[in-house]
């Protein structure tokens, strides 16, 4: 879900790094006061592991692919502040290095899987209030609502240029909506079994997650 | 760093350096949900404005390569930004 150069109207991706950049600076301030010297190594290891996981596509059908983001793990891990940083450090590293999203589109790439992705799944998790299917669902839901996100920001684009950029709502909303709710599931499985693996072999790795993290492990 | 560290580390890479062969088998023709979008709409990328130094690689090898620099990137990235606010934080 890496948007390229030349797909956003202008004024779509200059909001996009405008609430990006404003999203990420808290979460910087954040970060920066309640983070240990300990968390360090885990966020790091945690941000590499996400990027390379990333790179691995599983097939979902019809022709199309899917791969973790990785946010709703972030999340579950190491909690909504310091999986922000996580998943800038990633989208930006991607962007740069490998030229997997555009660099115009970054600041729409960054809002999409590093500010929203991460505040869909904190936000599910607090309000299940520790449901054993809570990692899992918000897993889902980051993934689908982030893509919705997405969709919204093609089909405005196409909408404010007069179909110069973007793409039409009426195929962006429902294809993005239907790929993404299946890609979706393989994400709820993979972060659901690497948390409730995690919680099983090494739960001292759970100690920065969100409590409801860990009520949902041992419900 | 802490040895149970390096082990997650060598633990990550092998799965990746596993799972790459998967990435091979359905990546190479399979575009993701945004790409697919796009390629419905007849959309075509234009040439990208920054051209990155690297890329995901062609072929096995390439891949395996792109991940381990991607790897060290990512980790090098945060542990450094987060070590050098926590250095700045320190009373002098």
């Amino acid at each position: 879900m890496h948007i390229p150069d030349g797909l956003m109207d202008p004024w779509v991706f200059i909001a996009g790094w405008a609430l990006a950049l404003a999203a990420l600076a808290v979460a910087l301030v954040k970060v920066n006061k309640n983070v240990d010297e300990r968390t360090i190594p885990l966020m790091a290891l945690l941000a590499a592991g996400i990027f390379v996981a990333q790179m691995l596509n599983f097939p979902v059908g019809g022709g199309t692919s899917g791969h973790l983001i990785g946010a709703a793990l972030a999340v579950a891990l190491v909690g909504l502040w310091p999986a922000m940083i996580i998943m800038t450090a990633i989208v930006v590293i991607q962007g740069l290095l490998f030229g997997d999203g555009g660099i115009t589109a970054m600041g729409l790439n960054l809002l999409n899987m590093a500010v929203i992705a991460p505040l869909v799944a904190y936000l599910i998790i607090s309000v299940a209030k520790g449901n054993k299917f809570s990692v899992p669902v918000a897993a889902w839901a980051s993934v689908f609502v982030a893509a919705l996100i997405c969709a919204a920001q093609l089909a405005l684009s196409y909408v404010i240029s007069n179909g110069a950029y973007g793409i039409d709502p009426v195929l962006a909303i429902p294809t993005m909506a239907i790929w993404h709710a299946v890609i979706g599931v393989g994400e709820a499985i993979i972060t659901g079994g690497v948390v409730l693996y995690l919680a099983k072999v090494a739960p001292e790795t759970l100690r920065l997650s969100p409590k409801n993290v860990i009520k949902a492990t041992e419900a | 760093m802490e040895r149970r560290y390096l082990k997650a580390t060598a633990a990550i890479l092998v799965a990746f350096a596993v799972g790459l062969v998967g990435f091979w088998l359905v990546s190479s023709e399979l575009g993701d949900g945004l790409e697919v979008t796009m390629d419905e709409a007849g959309w075509e990328e234009p040439e990208q404005v920054w051209q990155a130094p690297l890329d995901y690689g062609d072929d096995y090898v390439g891949g395996l390569i792109a991940g381990i620099i991607g790897f060290a990137a990512t980790f090098g990235v945060v542990y450094l930004y987060m070590r050098g606010t926590k250095k700045l934080e320190q009373p002098r």
